[in-house]
């Protein structure tokens, strides 16, 4: 009864508790101090005072009270009695399962001491047997064992008369090791027996071994003064390290402490010195011993230039470079001087081909990384306000890092053409093609990081190291303006000047081969970066035409037109647009140049497009019969566009301030129109539509250059949305300065939004 | 206004946003379109190209009684169509039959065969199996998605079933899948859906913000191509969702609509806001993988994907249809309601 948990009601639970304390041995434990509470609580508790509580009782209540309380009691006390009974009657289940347990056990435990006997028995038996068989065969044991030992006696002695001719064989096959073996392990038997049984097989042996003795001499002194050279190789290896350490410190006086300047470079030259002495006069010693010191000689390069590419992957100024292809030239040249048959110069010269070529590689990675690095910042810091410029600040930041960059890689590389060793004089035409083709895919690689940087090609990016800091999602606008006009700045300038340098200093070359032409096309890199520039610069566009995309359809998808209720002030949707507006021109003004077009446009569009055709019709016929009017507002709508010149709408875009915004406000404007022929309005909604384009009037037509094509676009608006409107009655002119001139002011108070 | 194009024209009385293709004619190329005004009497026009291919004759004019949102052609019944209509507040949705020997009558009446009435929100369209025969059809508006099954002889259509399309998702519209009669992309604001007919569940989706309109090759299974606003066209393969296969650049301005030739392989047509008509040819290889698309790009960049640009319009380009008797013709209409059919055939011989 007790088993399960959940929550009782407080008659259950106090029949419980009473039932645990009349189990329980110790009545202290129960908790209620009688003197604490109240007398009518006592009754559970173990120096409960009938008589008092009876008193107290009949003193305080009633007697519907006594009476309720007479039933309750009689009824908790019935409770009780079936609780107790119930728990007796389990006790008893319980202890009648017990003495079941108990009599199966009785019974079971009979059988088994006959079993215990029997088993006993039998074990007695197996062991007996066991012993019998043991003795049988324990005869034949013994004679098989001493059949064994005589085998292997014979087998020795077999090995000793062998031994002689064995040795001849190691002898002749120069597995001297092997003989020397056989020899130690012959030795003791020779010791005990020598003089008598073995006598002759003794003296053969030894003289073999004394063979051995010898041709061992001579090897051994080989190898070890080939371990000797190997040795110092592996101390110039060293040194080479020291040397590295050394064209350091020339610019990095940080280091002066860790290296000591006990060890200049003459003490490398030195030990060279000593390994050519040494490999010349082993020559002399070991005449045939050419093969093993080529490779040694060669071995040393190898690792020289292993040195020199971990070096250079250190990012390191061509000084620094020259200054340890110096230093290996040297020890070339003079170890050509002992082993002129591992011709090792043209060893060299392939080493340090590669060598130079992941030089001039790493050198455009690293400049690839400065320029990322200096587009980046814009990124980086956009909130820090500090600069008024931030755009501006990257841009020059980067244009500078692009010019300047490419004008100290190259100086870097004259310096390696200028140097007079003559491992650099034979690889310069190799040289100048690398730098060559490393400007080639220099700007290609640029290219694609831009595109990359915009954000634009965010598909193929896994390949990309130079990306993981670049959060695709979160380009800004103004880091693609700022890609555009780098990609023209490249084009225009960087170009034309590397273009200049390289024909200056890295002319020639031809090591590629005439049909392939020279390595570097300016051409082509300036057709990749026009049309970058034009994308980057489209892109820009987009991404803010976006922005107010999502603004607009915000704006248009919310509210229901049909029901819309009449104006009251122009909708806040306008001051957001002309902030983004205002936005787009802080950035453009800051990265593009002034357009020069801006009194040509707009005296030409002056005179052909006078009045937009709309402002008759917003004129005249919107106070006519809502009948007649559809019609004719269409045909008038053909024929003014029959009679009057096609506004550009979609013009070309330049890399000018003026064209930039122009175009971007067209874009935005023609989206309105979209907008508002997706949706249907009532009377309110289309004058709420004229109201809000009659602001956007002025502050557009102030910062944009087409006046003409903004004008008509803003008609348009107005004509679709009076064509989308069920009743198109404009609001009086009135009405709509006041609402307007109202908006102005309230716009001027907090932060003045219109110029 | 002809201005040297080479397009046949036809001018509609009012502004007009839909043209379809009368598949079910095999006799001629026709087209079918209807006018969008809020306050006049729309019309539905039935277009034919005269044998010779120089003239667009009106074949039948009547009269719709509501402005007209989207309209297609019943693909087995050259004389069935479906509308979407709007009176200003409220939504309609119906499936009209062309009267018999219209051409005796003075003023023929379209005859209502079934309205889709179950729709309480903006009605976006009307989809008929593009493939063939079938007795369903989808309607999909604001926020749910019909199956419609239709009985043309009883003049009688029936919810099949329905599905809400989830909150905060806005459909816009959608396509039907002609190599799958249970597959059914339905575009809403910030992806392309994609729905199983049998089980009404959505089974996969492309996640991309602002499409307007999405189109099926018709030839090649699983191959979606797709219009955005402002980021161009994208053609998808549906079995890897998450990358594009190829990106057109699309419109000056928004690209509205955009579907793939019924026949030639990669010819895709989009029109935009811009006032233009884009002809594309991206043809898309079996080993055209998304990551290999450094190798791709460089001869996709060497040959322009657009094949041309028909500019010659006055205003907006909406609505957008091959014609799948003659694959190489297409008709193009622009919101003052003039009906361009063009031919492509100077094109081809390119490919």
């Amino acid at each position: 009864m007790g088993t399960d948990d959940v929550p009782l009601d407080d008659k259950a639970k106090r029949m419980r508790d009473l039932l645990s304390s009349f189990y329980s041995p110790d009545p202290s434990s129960t908790p209620n101090a009688p003197s604490k509470y109240g007398i009518l609580d006592a009754i559970n508790t173990s120096s409960f005072d009938p008589d008092q509580y009876m008193n107290l009782l009949v003193q305080k209540s009633n007697l519907e009270a006594l009476l309720q309380r007479h039933v309750e009691m009689a009824a908790e006390i019935k409770n009780l009695d079936t609780d107790l009974q119930m728990l007796v009657y389990e006790n008893y289940n319980k202890f009648i399962s017990a003495t079941d347990a108990i009599k199966r056990m009785k019974s079971n435990i009979i059988g088994m001491e006959g079993n215990m006997q029997q088993l006993l028995d039998k074990i007695m038996s197996v062991q007996s047997r066991s012993d019998g068989v043991n003795t049988s065969l324990f005869e034949k044991r013994e004679h098989i064992e001493k059949l064994h030992r005589t085998r292997n006696l014979l087998r020795k002695v077999q090995f000793i008369y062998d031994l002689p001719a064995r040795l001849g064989r190691c002898i002749k096959s120069e597995a001297y090791a092997d003989a020397v073996k056989f020899y130690t392990g012959a030795m003791p038997i020779f010791k005990v027996y020598g003089d008598s049984s073995f006598q002759d097989c003794k003296r053969a042996s030894e003289e073999a071994v004394a063979i051995i003795v010898k041709n061992l001499q001579v090897d051994s002194l080989q190898a070890k003064l080939l371990e000797k050279l190997e040795q110092s190789l592996g101390d110039l290896r060293l040194k080479t390290d020291e040397i590295e350490n050394v064209s350091l410190e020339s610019n990095d006086t940080s280091k002066l402490g860790k290296v000591s300047d006990s060890i200049p470079t003459t003490a490398h030259e030195a030990s060279v010195r000593e390994f050519a002495e040494a490999i010349r006069a082993y020559r002399v010693i070991f005449p045939d011993s050419e093969r093993q010191l080529i490779t040694l000689a060669e071995d040393l390069v190898i690792k020289h230039f292993e040195m020199t590419k971990q070096y250079i992957k250190r990012r390191i100024s061509s000084a620094n470079l020259l200054g340890v292809l110096r230093t290996i030239w040297a020890d070339v040249l003079l170890m050509d001087e002992v082993l002129c048959e591992a011709v090792l110069p043209d060893f060299s010269l392939e080493a340090a081909k590669d060598a130079v070529k992941l030089y001039v590689a790493r050198t455009f990675t690293y400049l690839l990384q400065d320029i990322s690095d200096a587009l980046l910042k814009v990124n980086v810091k956009p909130k820090e306000a500090a600069e008024e410029h931030p755009l501006q600040v990257a841009l020059e930041a980067s244009k500078k890092a692009v010019l300047q960059g490419s004008m100290d890689v190259l100086l870097d590389f004259r310096q390696l053409l200028d140097d007079d060793l003559g491992l650099l004089v034979k690889l310069r035409d190799f040289i100048i093609d690398w730098v060559q083709e490393g400007f080639q895919d220099f700007f290609r690689a640029l290219d694609d990081h831009f595109l990359l940087l915009s954000g634009r090609k965010n598909l193929s990016s896994q390949d990309h190291g130079l990306t993981e800091g670049v959060h695709v999602e979160k380009v800004l606008a103004g880091l693609v303006l700022v890609l555009a006009q780098l990609s023209v700045f490249i084009e225009q300038t960087a170009i034309p000047r590397i273009t200049e340098e390289i024909a200056a200093s890295f002319s020639g070359g031809g090591a590629r081969g005439y049909e392939n032409g020279p390595a570097f096309v300016p051409g082509e890199i300036c057709r990749i970066f026009r049309s970058a520039g034009e994308k980057l610069l489209h892109h820009y566009i987009n991404m803010r035409t976006q922005k107010v995309s999502t603004l607009l359809r915000k704006r248009f998808t919310t509210p229901n037109w049909v029901k819309h209720k009449e104006p009251r002030e122009v909708h806040m949707f306008v001051d957001l647009f002309l902030q983004e507006s205002k936005a787009i021109g802080c950035e453009v003004n800051q990265i593009l140049p002034q357009g020069h077009l801006r009194k040509h446009r707009r005296s030409d569009s002056n005179g052909s497009t006078t009045s937009s055709r709309s402002n008759p019709l917003r004129d005249d016929k919107m106070s006519r019969s809502n009948t007649q009017r559809a019609r004719s507002q269409l045909l008038e709508t053909h024929l003014a566009k029959l009679f009057k010149q096609k506004v550009e709408i979609f013009t070309k875009v330049e890399h000018t301030q003026e064209s930039v915004i122009t175009t971007t406000v067209k874009l935005c404007l023609k989206s309105l129109q979209e907008f508002v022929r997706l949706q249907t309005f009532n009377r309110s909604g289309f004058q709420q539509i004229q109201l809000d384009i009659q602001f956007l009037r002025t502050p557009l037509k102030e910062s944009v250059e087409d006046e003409a094509a903004i004008d008509f676009l803003l008609d348009e608006v107005i004509v679709a949305a009076s064509e989308r409107c069920l009743d198109p009655i404009p609001l009086e002119p009135p009405i709509l300065d006041r609402l307007i001139q109202a908006k102005l002011v309230k716009s001027k108070e907090p932060n003045p939004i219109t110029p | 206004m002809q201005g040297g194009s080479s397009g046949i024209g036809y001018g509609l009385k009012y502004q007009a946003r839909c043209i379809s293709d009368v598949k079910a004619d095999t006799d001629h190329t026709s087209f079918i379109t209807g006018t969008l005004s809020l306050r006049e009497e729309n019309e539905v026009h039935l277009i034919r190209l005269s044998s010779g291919g120089t003239e667009l004759i009106c074949e039948g004019l009547f009269s719709h009684p509501n402005e007209i949102w989207d309209l297609s052609s019943c693909p087995f019944d050259q004389r069935i169509f479906s509308t979407v209509f709007s009176t200003g507040e409220s939504y309609g949705a119906a499936i009209w039959q062309i009267p018999e020997l219209y051409g005796q009558l003075n003023s023929p009446q379209l005859e209502r065969i079934a309205s889709l009435d179950a729709h309480v929100g903006k009605i976006n369209c009307v989809l008929w199996w593009p493939s063939g025969r079938h007795d369903k059809l989808i309607s999909i508006d604001d926020e749910n998605l019909f199956l419609w099954s239709l009985d043309c002889s009883k003049k009688a259509a029936q919810v099949q079933s329905k599905e809400s399309s989830g909150m905060l998702h806005y459909l816009s519209g959608g396509a039907w899948d002609p190599h799958d009669v249970n597959a059914v992309a339905a575009t809403c604001e910030s992806s392309v859906q994609f729905w199983d007919l049998r089980t009404m569940k959505k089974t996969s989706a492309i996640e991309r913000a602002h499409i307007r309109n999405a189109n099926y090759d018709m030839k090649k299974k699983h191959i979606l191509v797709t219009a955005e606003d402002e980021s161009g066209i994208h053609i998808w393969d549906l079995r890897k969702p998450k990358i594009p296969v190829k990106e057109l650049p699309g419109h000056t301005h928004w690209t509205w609509a955009v579907t793939c030739n019924p026949e030639y392989d990669g010819l895709i047509l989009s029109a935009g806001t811009d006032s233009t008509v884009n002809l594309w040819l991206a043809p898309i290889s079996a080993g055209d993988e998304p990551n290999s698309e450094g190798i791709a790009e460089s001869p996709t960049q060497q040959a322009d994907p657009l094949l041309n640009s028909y500019s010659d319009y006055e205003d907006s380009v909406y609505g957008l249809a091959w014609s799948s008797r003659e694959p190489w013709i297409f008709a193009s209409l622009s919101y003052d309601g003039r009906v361009v059919v063009e031919s492509i055939k100077p094109f081809l011989s390119r490919k």
